[in-house]
């Protein structure tokens, strides 16, 4: 299968999955009203937006830059700690564990919410909050997503470790690029093998499921969804030999930090914060005699 | 005065007090400075290097083995993955590992040691003497097979496998089966998977059963950044097999049935004890954008890949590939545009004909890039590149990045649609060019063959590939034993690992039977004879067994009481299941 074929069959899972959820979730009455007021509502969250777009597209352009950074200049290769912490701390490593109790049937399960079910996670609560009639909740997710990537980006320059499919094949299957060799055609378009703490599978779902909880007033229903999904995905990275546990737990803690940033801050406010401290800066160098 | 006696003031108290705890602290930090001054031994500990499994699944599982037998053994032992380019950095260029397993293409000929451990290059960076090896007894013994023949090179070679065997600076694990797959177009004309550019010549040559195609080749190749470097001298970077090989043309191509003059339309033998040889050039040859190649380009070729400064810097700037085979030719001289002189450091043609193997580059292209631009780097080191301007029978179409490599057939070549060139390309092209296909790994390969979209592959495969390549109609699995092999290399830099004893030991902590039947899935052949143990699969040298093949232990599994005595045999000590330094 090439690219734009497994593309598309994505594109058409998981469409399909966030129309039956927004006319569950949502409803079609709030759907026709959002589409009509899609124009104010863009206006409010574009500062958001626009930083997510920046960051992501700043990871898109760097991608040679900050491989050659990661393995040559400031990465330190963690594979190994990771691994012998792991089997320290608990004994065992989890994805032993985890995929000592695999099935066929498990398996199918797990590689379908790692790449279907995560697409979904990502992208129905944008539609559900977009249908809200206050911007907030749907600003708080982008800015905590652009925390995730932001972070995720510099924790990817400074460690280099390989997941565990790829340290002890004797030992850790590597089930999902088996079951489904094609995958990797849509990972490598985003990710490099040694991007893998901490896994941003689990940080951006445990920062839906956490803003889920946050406004469980509105869709009280999509807190135990998104919980399932996001705790499933988590157990998929592990599963299917892509993370470590170590991984996954630094992706909640990424995540936890992602949504404290989301909740207590805005782009606004960071915008504006950063212009009056360059502003001072400025002011400073500018009058003479002051330094 | 009565009072004089009288015992405990509270000055006296205090000052009594303290002495003592001065007493008792200068004991004690008495014992904290000897230990801070002489640390006891420690255990010793080694980070062993590999690819992923992604990049080589056998090279990872090896090298984890390894970590599981050396930490039975006592050793503290930390498996470290490490992408391909990077390994070879870190291994060929920078001498940062400790031990490192990797797949290496193949001795050709038994000179090729010479390169692989003679101490002369045990500071060029690359893949001459990355082990930092250096061992009088050695060198001599690699000096003197250049010089001897028939049965007293064999005498000699002979000798250095045993010195080997004592000094152990790397050493083989199995010789693996090449595993490719073939679609149906194929599959009657194609026996074995390409692996040599002579493979993919001979390919292209045989005619198909549906006639001549105008489509090229498609051959579906995995791994990571295949793309990003095209430069034939380098080592830090992972390469298309072939490829590059296939756009420079050597002199002289060598093959299982001999020497096919390539480049060179004739060699011409002389010279008492050392050998000359008068090589002439096929007749009104070009790169491949239309310049003339000439003799002047196979001198600069061999001067260039011995110091590619070319004089700029006082030591020379060596290229960190062919040092081996550029290093026989003592001068090479071009005497007229189409005729070269060699002379060379041996007495044997089978030898020399490696020096003619070396690719030959274009001067007007790589003379620029003699600037020195670091420390013992010169540009052509740090040249990616781009466009190749080779002289090889294909030419490079196109490249898109990761995903595709194009190559078109070079009709200015002189052996295309020549009447009196080798036979072997007699009948080429029968495709439009080679298309390779990038996928990102080898089940994505496997897809590409059920989807018809490639007629073969040309990254060696994964062995449980193999079950669902034969699954599929039409379509077959090819192997062939070939002459590459999975070594573990020591870095004699290491402070253990200069010690040729615990080279010797370490070697041992390999089952190797077990690694090719379990670990290679049965698709090798372990290393067992004296020779193989270094990487040479076939030989006419003494067959006998060494202890180097001696396992401590059985079934892939290390015997902790069993290597413990071993080790400590060489007398190294044990604390605590620790091997101590």
């Amino acid at each position: 299968m090439t690219l734009a074929q497994v593309v598309l069959e994505l594109a058409l899972v998981v469409t399909t999955m966030l129309v039956t959820a927004t006319l569950v979730f949502v409803g079609p009455r709030r759907l026709v009203a959002a589409v009509r007021g899609y124009r104010w509502r863009l206006e409010a969250c574009l500062l958001p937006i626009a930083a997510l777009g920046v960051v992501l597209a700043l990871r898109w352009s760097t991608r040679d830059v900050v491989l050659r950074l990661e393995r040559r200049v400031v990465g330190h290769n963690i594979t190994h700690t990771l691994f012998a912490l792991e089997q320290r701390l608990l004994g065992e490593t989890p994805v032993v564990l985890l995929q000592s109790i695999q099935t066929e049937a498990l398996t199918e399960f797990f590689v379908f919410i790692y790449i279907y079910g995560y697409a979904f996670l990502l992208l129905f609560p944008i539609v559900a909050y977009f249908a809200l009639e206050e911007m907030e909740e749907l600003s708080t997710l982008l800015l905590a997503f652009t925390a995730n990537y932001g972070i995720g980006l510099v924790c990817y320059m400074l460690f280099i470790a390989y997941g565990p499919r790829n340290f002890d094949p004797l030992v850790f299957e590597p089930l999902l690029y088996d079951a489904f060799p094609q995958s990797r055609t849509l990972t490598n378009q985003v990710n490099q093998n040694t991007n893998v703490f901490p896994s941003l599978h689990t940080s951006l779902s445990m920062t839906v499921f956490f803003l889920a909880w946050l406004t469980r007033d509105r869709y009280p229903l999509w807190v135990p969804l998104s919980g399932f999904l996001a705790i499933s995905v988590a157990l998929s990275t592990m599963y299917l030999g892509i993370h470590w546990f170590l991984d996954v737990v630094a992706g909640t803690v990424l995540a936890l930090i992602s949504v404290y940033i989301g909740v207590n801050y805005t782009v606004d406010g960071i915008v504006s914060t950063g212009r009056r401290y360059l502003a001072r800066r400025f002011d400073r160098i500018g009058k003479p005699g002051s330094e | 005065m009565e009072d004089v006696g009288s015992p405990t003031t509270r000055r006296r108290v205090l000052a009594g007090t303290a002495t003592g705890i001065t007493g008792s602290l200068a004991g004690c930090t008495e014992r904290l400075w000897s230990r801070a001054e002489s640390p006891g031994p420690d255990q010793v500990s080694l980070t062993i290097k590999a690819v992923p499994a992604d990049d080589d699944i056998i090279a990872a599982k090896i090298a984890s083995q390894l970590r599981e037998n050396f930490e039975t053994a006592g050793i503290d032992a930390t498996f470290e993955p490490i992408a391909k380019a990077e390994l070879h950095r870190n291994v060929l260029l920078e001498g940062d590992y400790d031990v490192f397993v990797a797949r290496h293409a193949g001795i050709d000929e038994y000179d090729a040691l010479r390169g692989l451990l003679h101490s002369r290059y045990a500071t060029e960076a690359g893949w001459q003497n990355p082990f930092q090896f250096s061992d009088v007894t050695a060198d001599d013994l690699l000096e003197t097979q250049l010089t001897t023949a028939d049965e007293d090179r064999d005498r000699v070679l002979s000798e250095l496998f045993d010195h080997l065997t004592e000094t152990v600076p790397y050493t083989t694990v199995a010789f693996p089966s090449r595993i490719g797959a073939v679609g149906a177009t194929l599959s009657e004309t194609v026996s074995g998977p390409p692996y040599q550019p002579i493979d993919y010549l001979e390919i292209l040559s045989e005619p198909p059963d549906e006639g001549p195609q105008d489509r090229p080749l498609e051959v579906g190749v995995f791994g990571e950044a295949l793309t990003s470097r095209m430069n034939p001298i380098v080592v830090d970077s992972n390469q298309i097999p072939a490829l590059l090989a296939l756009l420079y043309d050597p002199l002289v191509y060598r093959t299982d049935d001999g020497a096919i003059p390539w480049l060179a339309e004739d060699v011409e033998w002389d010279g008492g004890s050392l050998l000359e040889a008068r090589v002439t050039l096929r007749d009104d040859q070009r790169w491949h954008d239309g310049e003339s190649l000439d003799a002047e380009d196979v001198a600069f070729t061999h001067r260039f890949l011995r110091d590619t400064s070319l004089g700029e810097t006082e030591s020379g700037v060596p290229a960190p590939q062919y040092r081996g085979q550029q290093s026989l030719a003592e001068s090479v001289e071009a005497v007229d545009s189409r005729t070269v002189e060699f002379s060379l450091r041996t007495t044997n043609r089978e030898t020399a004909i490696r020096a003619f193997q070396v690719p030959v580059l274009p001067a007007h292209v790589w003379e620029p890039r003699s600037t020195v631009v670091g420390e013992r780097q010169t540009e052509a080191l740090v040249h990616d590149n781009e466009e190749p301007v080779g002289s090889g029978l294909f030419e490079l179409e196109a490249v898109t990045d990761d995903t595709e490599v194009e190559l078109v057939p070079f009709t200015d070549h002189a052996l295309y649609d020549a009447d009196d060139g080798p036979s072997v390309v007699e009948e080429f092209p029968q495709f439009d060019g080679i298309r390779f296909v990038v996928a990102p790994n080898s089940g994505a390969v496997v897809d590409l063959l059920e989807e018809e979209e490639i007629d073969l592959t040309g990254t060696p495969l994964p062995a449980d590939e193999t079950g669902r390549v034969s699954d599929l109609p039409g379509r077959s699995v090819l192997t062939e034993q070939t002459d590459e092999f999975y070594m573990i290399g020591y870095n004699s830099h290491h402070e253990q690992l200069g010690n040729p004893h615990f080279r010797r030991l370490l070697s041992r902590l390999l089952d190797r039977d077990h690694a090719a039947a379990e670990l290679l899935d049965g698709f090798a052949e372990p290393a067992r004879s004296l020779s193989s143990l270094f990487g040479v699969r076939e030989s006419e040298l003494t067959d006998e067994e060494t202890e180097l093949t001696a396992f401590p232990g059985s079934d892939g599994e290390v015997d902790a009481e069993e290597a413990r005595s071993l080790f400590e045999a060489e007398n190294y000590r044990y604390e605590d299941g620790a091997l101590l330094e």
